[in-house]
């Protein structure tokens, strides 16, 4: 087991550079070195996909990336996104705003438990920016939804809230043209 | 005996636990909004909209935003005056039940990745532990003993720090190299969990006297032998109460078996799985035991906060280890019941004992949570069911039900006895014998689990109903209206449902809907345009039991001078709302919700409550003895499960808000009203407390000048009425009733339990009299409990849901795609809309799980193994459940007094048997074994 | 070199079957012969019903549509009777005398026999009619022209060469006729010259389809894989082994024909492939990572990176989950063409018997570069596949652009 060091930017700020095992998770990453537990260890399996974080890629285009079977050293040098550094917030912390998928989550009472809401959101958020490059027509609505979270688990909700508020906030946002 | 928790007994006396003080801060308390960006709730002002209604939940912006919510998210360095370093544990488990455990073997780990402490079964009895014996014997297998189950824990291992826990448990995955097999020994056996048997031979109608029932006369226990139930005392019509019961479930089966010409009896056997609940939040616990103040700290998921610390209290209290405090901290979590009454808390509590100074944190992984994790009992089930064919009224229903429990006693023998007395689903049966048992086996443990036995019952019992209603050539609907459920009619226990029955109205709802009359019409359109499929429509509808029949809730309404209202309440927030909904719920007698909800709060030191006895057991004369003490209670707490928020916890709500209401606002107002010569603007009119209003958040009553709640709350605080009042309930089918003395009134309510707060200027000597934890304890003027032989009613609460499903068969593969599905639920009173219909459409999805993909071997190959994931246990994904289609409908509640029911378990329960109706009227065949798989599918056509 | 027909031995192969002695009514037999002569993979489309053709396959030539083989008489063969069958099944011959697209393999079902043919027949008369016709096939010439055919046909229209049965045991006649016959396994594991058929000079020496090798099942190559004669009949039965899993054109092959084989057959093919004296399967020991080229030991970390979180750091896989990288016969394969292409385009789930039910692999095409990729395959070849040479960054191109050659 070699250690190496790792530096990426993990919500718009370097993180400190760290020696961590070249075979470290990034989920053990994120909870046990960062303390950011909202990137959620579900299945540990790349299945049910509440660990998911955005990486920003260079083209400008964004993804989703399973952390519970992505090695962090996979995230070398890349600009990484978690559920924690979506929202807002003063200087004392405080949320002042959501994005636009959050908020709309929170009006539409999507997530129950919530333990997969951070993957949903993710999900939701990479499709936003998806689409904010390039609209989906209104016949493609729906499809462009299930094919964004249709591979997320949720065992709370059905899916019907977290979906229809998708569906919603692309349309609000003018991400949706005619055809 | 509905022996839900058959041998529980709450020891617990004020927060004094075996001489250990216990004191359970919530996570979500202020006190550590520190440790967080956010406490987990926010303010009423920042989710309540300006129609009184939630926008949000209260709990929504901490957990969007991915705050620290769940015990699962906490580390040692988040607790404040933990030390920073936090050492990880984890279960060894044995997995070949048929061999003897000859010890373990961790050299091969290497030195560097050797625990740092081992605890095994040897430590704990040498140690004096002593582990809760609910959930005994044998926490952690003795060397030489043969394991209990597939999976039975030999040993906790704990490392100080993350790395090595994170290798050496990379290597001790998916093998069971560290396990010393022994000789190949027979399998452990052990006496069945549980053993019931419900007979009712009712009058000419249902109003009549019941010849014999279990309310009237009693439920009927078997002898035991070779592990086995018998019935071998002799039937007798005037012998007690067991010759009696069997002297008519022996005329019930001479009747069935030689039926008269008229009559069709219907005969089949139905299976059900097991089933991983799959809450999302595995089971976990993370504590520091400091050994200078020899406190235990102790972050834990749990729905059941109160039995948890009792429990971990009694067990470390003998032990060598000193033990003066016991801090509990329960998350917000989630667990569908099966993180109710469950072992693995006594697990994470030992590590953190035996964690020498270091916080440890015992966390299962997907793997580890499949092979421990509680599941949903598998029913296997024979149902009689003889109808008359002139009439198509049901005459007899007998039931033989084995449940497997798995391989350590949890609720196992009250979701078998839940599972009987449901089985009549909707209908009214006027002759019944229903037997079951819940046996031991080698499997994983099975407890509690949304529907508790009744998904299994009623589900089976829908499909029964459907499948006769084909076999006589009749709607299904039609033979439902004919044979369910009216107000007043018995259940089968000879008990009366409360309230209204709803279920003709949703009936005729469903008999009018389009896809249900058209159904045929419309297979036969969509086979023609789709050659490759069947097509089909199933309906199903059941009315579900809500609560235990031992529900103990409290709470805690207080508000200050300047008019915030703060609730703190014993449920846990496990993702239906909860938190939200009681917070509202003040609104009805405060005109604003709660702005501060603390949940899971089990400081209730105000009340000086004590308890003993079994709720469930207790004879008449022993309960009598018992309420002679004005401070005992039937049970101290409910735990969050059963569907109970709703009902129960809002009962608890709303008779502490009325409290305030009535001793505090009311007065307050009238006060205000009154003020001037000749009593003011009220002397002219007529003022009536019962027809007080609140209108957009101000109180009005027979056209008095409108009163904000500040102004009101002010006023009370200075004329020192009433401003805080903590209550505790108790109900077994019915509450508990006190009379106590407010001021100078004597009022009776429905509690057993009552402390009350005078506002900032009351009187020195009202003052003095806050003497209990701040509050003035009430004595009980008189009590009346609900009588114990209601224990054999087994169920008086019911909520009713039905659901209509279309569903599509492949001829090829046989694999079931879910179409659309509409529903109907009627819950009383709606608290909040988008909450119910979350319940609903989860629900629903769990349903369509359990019907169609849900399933796992028992036993070898099965998930004690270590080795099951969601890739081969496959959960319902948003493609399964017809995300954008499904549809659904609450009916109004007849008046706003309605009660809010229960609906958290009802809701998956329908369409379970709709989706196995649907799958019939598709293929022609039936297939009685869940789930329904393409493999059973295909096997239903060809043979 | 040409063997001669053997149709003889083909039957004393099937009277030594107990499987088929199982089977009680010719409809069972003929069952039972559909399954292994596979006839769903190409006449049922994803989705469809059992036999009702749709199902696109695409040849280098265009896509071929499997036609309706159910009892329809509109749309299906429901007008067929034994004889026209047979024809259609030897020859090609479809009923009104046209001769059938090759994609249909006549050349390998030219030795099923008369028996067995009439009982595929019998059992597909019992098939649920289905009234609908299968998609229109559109081919480019000269093979969008069916009289196109007729040329192809006298070339090699003349049933596949087979080896002389004489010396070999039953099992391994039984074997010939499971594989080259019934199971036309080498319909791909064969490389096929420019006019489509066969080369029987390099008969099971593997062929290329779809970007990805159907590898050579010579008895050397497999033993050289780590082929034994158990792990290869368990594999057909399980669609998995510790050698691996089914995956890409194999994957239907096990769900709609080698899962239903009798252990019987199974062995006979195993036999068959393997020989009646099979050669010693290959054991290979894990080379340290200080002993394989420095591409290969950049390529760990790549493996740590976006492989190991399933096929677990020390390459043991995960049980039930993912396969072992340790012991894999892909790893082993001289042509990494297979190892590329699995590790860019990912595997779908997979379903295999009883509870057993692989989760998806992800394809890396975007998440690694070429050097990244280049190096992985070092790593993953040298350390597990025992492979001592590197790749180098132009053979992963090439393989990359003969995969997407737009």
């Amino acid at each position: 087991m070699a250690n190496r060091s790792l530096q990426l930017t993990l919500n718009g700020n370097a993180a400190e550079p760290v020696d961590i095992p070249d075979d470290l998770l990034m989920i053990d990453y994120l909870h046990e070195y960062k303390n950011l537990t909202g990137s959620r260890l579900g299945c540990g399996q790349g299945i049910c996909h509440a660990c998911v974080v955005i990486v920003d890629n260079p083209d400008g285009t964004s993804e989703e990336v399973r952390t519970c079977i992505t090695g962090a050293h996979y995230f070398a040098g890349k600009r990484v996104r978690t559920i924690e550094g979506h929202a807002t917030r003063d200087d004392e912390g405080k949320v002042t705003q959501l994005n636009p998928i959050q908020q709309r989550f929170v009006d539409e009472f999507a997530f129950q438990c919530s333990y997969c809401a951070p993957g949903f959101v993710n999900a939701a958020t990479v499709l936003v920016e998806k689409l904010q490059r390039q609209p989906v027509a209104k016949s493609q609505l729906e499809k462009v939804v299930e094919d964004s979270l249709g591979h997320h688990i949720c065992r709370c909700t059905g899916y019907v809230r977290y979906f229809s508020a998708t569906r919603n906030v692309l349309t609000e946002l003018g991400l949706v043209r005619e055809g | 005996m509905s022996n839900r928790d058959m041998s529980r007994r709450s020891f617990l006396q004020g927060s004094v636990v075996a001489g250990v003080t216990v004191t359970l801060i919530p996570l979500s308390n202020q006190a550590f909004a520190a440790l967080k960006e956010e406490s987990v709730t926010m303010p009423s002002e920042q989710w309540l909209g300006t129609n009184g209604k939630a926008r949000s939940r209260n709990d929504a912006l901490s957990k969007v935003c991915g705050g620290k919510v769940f015990a699962r998210d906490i580390r040692a360095k988040d607790m404040p005056g933990w030390p920073e370093q936090q050492g990880h544990a984890m279960l060894l488990k044995i997995t070949k039940a048929d061999h003897i455990y000859a010890g373990m073997d961790l050299s091969w780990l290497g030195a560097e990745l050797q625990p740092d402490r081992i605890v095994t079964a040897e430590d704990l009895a040498n140690d004096g532990i002593a582990f809760p014996q609910d959930h005994g014997p044998d926490p952690l297998l003795p060397v030489g003993q043969v394991p209990m189950f597939i999976g039975h824990p030999v040993a906790i291992l704990i490392w100080n720090d993350f790395e090595c826990f994170r290798q050496a448990k990379a290597k001790l995955k998916f093998n069971d190299k560290a396990i010393r097999y022994g000789a190949k020994a027979e399998l452990y056996q052990t006496d069945p969990y549980g053993s019931f048997r419900y007979v009712r031979v009712g009058g000419a109608t249902s109003a009549d006297e019941d010849e014999f029932a279990s309310l009237k006369d009693s439920i009927l226990f078997p002898m035991l032998r070779n592990r086995r139930p018998v019935w071998d005392s002799q039937p007798d019509l005037h012998g007690d109460l067991t010759e009696r019961g069997l002297y008519y479930a022996g005329r019930i089966k001479q009747q069935i078996d030689a039926p008269p010409d008229n009559w069709l009896v219907f005969d089949e056997r139905y299976k059900t799985p097991s089933i991983e609940p799959a809450a999302l939040e595995p089971d976990n616990g993370n504590g520091w035991y400091d050994t200078v103040s020899k406190t235990l700290h102790f972050v834990v998921a749990t729905q059941c906060p109160l039995e948890a610390a009792t429990e971990t209290a009694k067990m470390i209290a003998p032990s060598r280890f000193a033990l003066n405090n016991l801090k509990i901290h329960p998350g917000y979590t989630v667990g569908y019941g099966s993180k109710d009454h469950n072992i693995f808390v006594y697990y994470a509590a030992l590590a953190a004992l035996y964690g020498a100074g270091v916080p440890v944190r015992l966390a299962n992984d997907r793997y580890e949570q499949f092979q421990s994790g509680i599941k949903r009992h598998p029913f296997d089930i024979r149902y009689q069911l003889a109808v008359d064919k002139t009439d198509y009224s049901f005459k007899i229903f007998r039931a033989e039900m084995s449940v497997d429990g798995g391989g350590r006693a949890n609720y196992s023998s009250s979701v078998a006895a839940v599972g009987a007395t449901a089985a009549q689903s909707i209908y009214y049966m006027p002759q019944n014998d229903l037997q079951v048992t819940a046996y031991h086996s080698r499997g994983v443990e099975a407890g509690s689990m949304r529907g508790y036995g009744t998904l299994q019952s009623m589900a089976s019992t829908e499909m029964m109903v459907d499948e006769i209603a084909d076999r006589l050539g009749i709607d299904a609907i039609v033979l439902r209206k004919k044979n369910a459920m009216v107000s007043g009619t018995k259940n089968t226990q000879g008990a009366i449902p409360a309230g209204a029955l709803r279920l003709h109205e949703i009936l005729d709802k469903a008999a009018v809907h389009e896809v249900w009359k058209n159904r045929h019409a419309l297979k036969q359109q969509r086979e023609a345009q789709d050659p490759y499929h069947w097509h089909g429509v199933g309906f199903a509808i059941c009315q579900k039991d809500f609560g235990t029949g031992s529900e103990a809730p409290m709470a805690s309404v207080e508000f200050t001078a300047d008019g915030h209202i703060s609730l703190r309440h014993i449920g846990i927030e496990i993702g239906t709302g909860m938190s939200t909904s009681q917070a509202l719920v003040v609104a009805d007698f405060l005109g604003s919700p709660a702005s501060e909800v603390t949940t899971g709060e089990t400081q209730w030191d105000e009340l000086q409550l004590t308890t003993g006895g079994n709720p469930y057991t207790m004879s008449q004369a022993e309960q009598n003895n018992f309420l002679l003490d004005p401070r005992w209670v039937g049970k101290l707490a409910s735990a969050s499960s059963a569907s109970n928020s709703a009902y129960y916890f809002s009962h608890a709500t709303r008779e502490a808000a009325r409290v305030l209401f009535n001793h505090g606002l009311w007065p307050a107002a009238l006060h205000i009203w009154s003020q001037g010569p000749y009593g003011g603007q009220a002397n002219p009119y007529v003022v009536r407390r019962e027809d007080a209003n609140w209108v957009d958040g101000q109180l009005t009553a027979n056209g008095m000048q409108p009163l904000s709640f500040a102004q009101l709350a002010k006023h009370a605080h200075d004329l020192g009425l009433i401003t805080g009042a903590t209550v505790h309930g108790f109900n077994r089918w019915s509450w508990a009733e006190s009379e106590f003395e407010i001021g100078k009134t004597r009022v009776r309510l429905p509690l057993d339990g009552l402390a009350v707060k005078y506002g900032d200027g009351a009187a020195s000597e009202k003052q003095a009299q806050m003497n209990s934890a701040g509050f003035h304890l009430l004595d009980r003027k008189t009590v009346h409990y609900p009588d114990v032989q209601l224990n054999n009613a087994a169920v008086t609460y019911y909520s009713p849901v039905a659901t209509l499903v279309e569903v599509k068969v492949n001829k090829g593969t046989g694999e079931v795609q879910v179409l659309n599905h509409h529903s109907w639920i009627e819950c009383g009173r709606v608290l909040v809309e988008e909450l119910v219909k979350g319940q609903l459409e989860g629900g629903v999805a769990m349903g369509i799980g359990h019907a169609l993909m849900e399933e796992m071997p028992l036993y070898e190959g099965g998930p004690g193994e270590g080795d099951w994931n969601f890739n081969r246990y496959r959960l319902p994904m948003a493609r399964h459940v017809a995300v954008w289609k499904q549809t659904s409908e609450i009916l109004p509640p007849l008046s706003r007094s309605d009660p809010a029911k229960g609906i958290a378990e009802v809701v998956m329960i329908p369409v379970v048997g709709a989706i196995g109706n649907a799958v019939a009227h598709a293929i022609g065949k039936r297939v009685r074994d869940l789930p329904l798989t393409s493999t059973r599918i295909k096997e239903a056509l060809n043979g | 070199m040409k063997y001669p027909l053997l149709r003889i031995a083909m039957a004393v192969g099937l009277a030594g079957s107990s499987a088929l002695a199982l089977a009680e009514t010719q409809v069972e037999r003929g069952e039972y012969l559909t399954r292994a002569a596979d006839c769903m993979a190409c006449h049922t489309a994803k989705g469809g019903a059992p036999y009702a053709g749709g199902l696109p396959i695409d040849s280098p030539f265009g896509t071929i549509y499997g036609t309706n083989i159910t009892p329809s008489k509109e749309h299906g063969i429901g007008l067929y009777n034994d004889d026209e069958f047979f024809a259609a099944l030897n020859e090609g011959k479809r009923r009104d005398g046209a001769n059938l697209y090759p994609a249909m393999p006549y050349t390998s079902y030219h030795r099923v026999t008369r028996e067995d043919a009439d009982a595929i027949h019998a059992y597909l008369k019992t098939v649920e009619p289905i009234e609908r016709a299968a998609p229109e096939t559109s081919l480019s010439f000269p093979f969008n022209v069916r009289p196109g055919i007729i040329a192809w046909n006298l070339m090699y229209g003349d049933g596949v060469p087979l080896e002389s049965p004489e010396g070999k045991s039953q099992a391994w006649q039984r074997g010939q006729y499971m594989v080259d016959v019934l199971g036309h396994c080498g319909e791909c594991h064969t490389p096929r010259g420019m006019a489509g058929a066969m080369q029987a000079d390099k008969r099971m020496m593997g062929g290329v389809l779809n970007g990805y090798l159907a590898p050579s099942l010579l008895a050397r190559d497999l033993a050289d894989r780590g082929w034994s004669h158990e792990d290869l009949s368990s594999f057909l039965k399980l669609g998995m082994s510790d050698q691996g899993t089914m995956f890409n054109e194999m994957y239907p092959v096990f769900h709609n024909s080698t899962q239903y084989l009798a252990d019987d057959d199974l062995n006979a093919i195993a036999t068959f492939l393997l020989g009646d004296q099979p050669p010693e399967a290959r054991v290979l020991n894990e080379v340290p990572l200080d002993q394989v080229s420095s591409s290969a030991q950049r390529g760990r970390q790549q493996y740590l990176n976006v492989c190991a979180g399933c096929h677990a750091p020390g390459g043991e896989g995960k049980p039930h989950i993912a396969v072992a990288m340790r012991g894999n016969t892909t790893l082993r394969l001289d042509d990494p063409r297979n190892l590329l292409r699995v590790i860019e385009d990912g595997i779908g789930e997979q379903k295999f018997t009883g509870f057993e039910r692989m989760q998806p692999m992800p394809g890396f095409a975007d998440k690694l570069d070429q050097q990244a990729l280049t190096d992985l395959l070092n790593y993953l070849r040298q350390t597990w596949g025992g492979k001592d040479s590197d790749l180098v960054l132009a053979d992963v191109q090439a393989l990359q652009e003969e995969a997407s050659p737009e």
